[in-house]
């Protein structure tokens, strides 16, 4: 989350600053990936990537603070994710079993991104775990930084069913760490 | 038993809604809270990774041109697009203008304001009420218990309509002089004239029990008062009428020729008897 600066960046992205814009990037982005981790696993990098083009589209007619704008966000990311599922149902994509080994990363640059993503990557692995609605609200509450009344407007729920999935996603998460020991 | 510490484990049921608030808050350190669970929450929201700022090239070209597109240019697409938005206006417009006209002539002929010729042609066009004819000696109406049966069941202002040619699918008050051939054909004539009760109904009611003979759909050829009852109503049978139903009738009804066509038939010009 930016905090205060954000008016101030907003309104320079706006009116043509790639420092600012590559700033706002930056700071959403990651928390974007891990969301669409979990809702849309395997097609996250597409589905960001489509997402910020719509968002650099309509960045100049965009009003509001930063709530607002991680919620235009994520909701535009929602909405990608379930076009492309659809797209998916219709026509199911073949995994490409054809890869060769000289077109997978370098083992070094995944070993490297292996350790770094392993605190994170599990995380979101037991989140994964979750049913859809618990998975859901926890990120946006969390990873987001949405507050209960715009991630309800997001997902089209009443606060209260917010509140209480985010409580019992949380609990869930409580028993299986604490039956298997898991640490992090 | 070795006297291993073991690390102090919250009890999942333990926590409050208090301490799940502040575990979303991202306050974990502040509240007695599992320590797994705030693990995984801290995890979460962890420091980017370099894989996930991979991507910030490929954003920015895409800002680059959004940024570079030229302003006039997007002004003029947007001009360009006005004229076919300004004819489909103009064209909106102009249906909605005449929708408008048509239904205030259509809410006048229902009101039976309009002048005659008008009226007249609004009736036969919506089935606005038919405007008066002009006064004429009217032929013999038949029997007086042939009475306004066209006031019955004819809509207001057929009385006194002129010798029916039966045109008209709701023919009103056609019955009355029996010439009518309407398109069903009831041929149902008038109750109480002995006659022209037609077969569809022995009764001479129509569909809906009105007692003059009239279905719904006109009277068909049933000459006045006479009660021919030459054409087929809904309830028209070509059956031959068993003794009892004639003697119910009376032996001045005519039957309906052997032969004729139980579907409503085709209008046909009034004949004699």
């Amino acid at each position: 989350m930016i905090g205060e600066e954000f008016a101030g960046l907003l309104a320079a992205a706006q009116g043509g600053s790639e420092a600012e814009f590559s700033r706002l990037w930056r700071d959403a982005n990651p928390a974007l990936l891990r969301y669409l981790r979990v809702i849309a696993p395997g097609a996250e990098e597409d589905i960001a990537a489509e997402t910020w083009v719509q968002v650099v589209r309509g960045l100049s007619a965009f009003r509001g603070d930063e709530q607002a704008w991680r919620a235009w966000l994520f909701t535009t990311a929602r909405r990608r994710a379930i076009d492309l599922a659809r797209r998916r149902s219709r026509r199911p994509e073949a995994p490409l079993d054809d890869v060769t080994a000289a077109q997978l990363p370098g083992a070094g640059d995944s070993a490297e991104a292996a350790l770094e993503n392993l605190g994170t990557a599990a995380a979101i692995a037991l989140v994964s775990a979750l049913p859809r609605l618990q998975a859901e609200v926890i990120l946006l509450r969390v990873v987001a930084g949405l507050d209960t009344e715009s991630v309800a407007r997001l997902l089209r729920k009443s606060p209260g069913a917010v509140r209480v999935a985010a409580h019992r996603g949380l609990r869930r998460l409580a028993e299986t760490t604490a039956e298997a020991g898991v640490t992090l | 038993m070795p006297n291993i510490p073991q690390p102090q484990r919250q009890d999942a049921s333990e926590l409050t809604d208090a301490d799940l608030a502040v575990l979303l808050a991202g306050k974990a350190g502040t509240a007695p809270v599992p320590r797994p669970v705030a693990d995984i929450l801290a995890a979460l929201t962890a420091e980017a990774t370099t894989g996930e700022l991979a991507g910030e090239a490929r954003a920015l070209a895409e800002f680059r041109r959004r940024s570079a597109a030229p302003v006039p240019g997007r002004r003029a697409s947007r001009r360009a697009a006005r004229p076919g938005s300004r004819l489909g206006t103009k064209v909106a417009a102009a249906a909605t203008g005449v929708a408008v006209v048509l239904a205030g002539a259509a809410t006048a002929a229902f009101a039976d304001v309009l002048p005659a010729p008008f009226q007249r042609f609004a009736h036969e066009v919506i089935g606005a009420p038919n405007a008066p004819a002009p006064r004429q000696p009217s032929p013999a109406h038949g029997q007086p218990a042939a009475p306004g049966s066209g006031a019955a069941h004819g809509r207001p202002g057929a009385h006194g309509a002129p010798p029916a040619k039966g045109k008209h699918r709701a023919s009103q008050g056609q019955g009355q002089q029996g010439n009518g051939t309407g398109q069903q054909g009831n041929g149902q004539g008038q109750q109480g004239n002995g006659g022209g009760q037609g077969q569809g109904n022995p009764h001479g009611k129509g569909k809906h029990g009105k007692p003059h003979g009239s279905g719904p759909h006109g009277n068909g050829q049933g000459q006045g008062g006479n009660g021919q009852g030459q054409g087929g109503g809904p309830y028209a049978t070509s059956q031959p009428v068993s003794p009892q139903l004639k003697e119910m009738r009376g032996n001045s009804h005519q039957r309906r020729p052997a032969g004729h066509p139980r579907r409503p038939a085709r209008i046909r010009p009034a004949t004699d008897p």
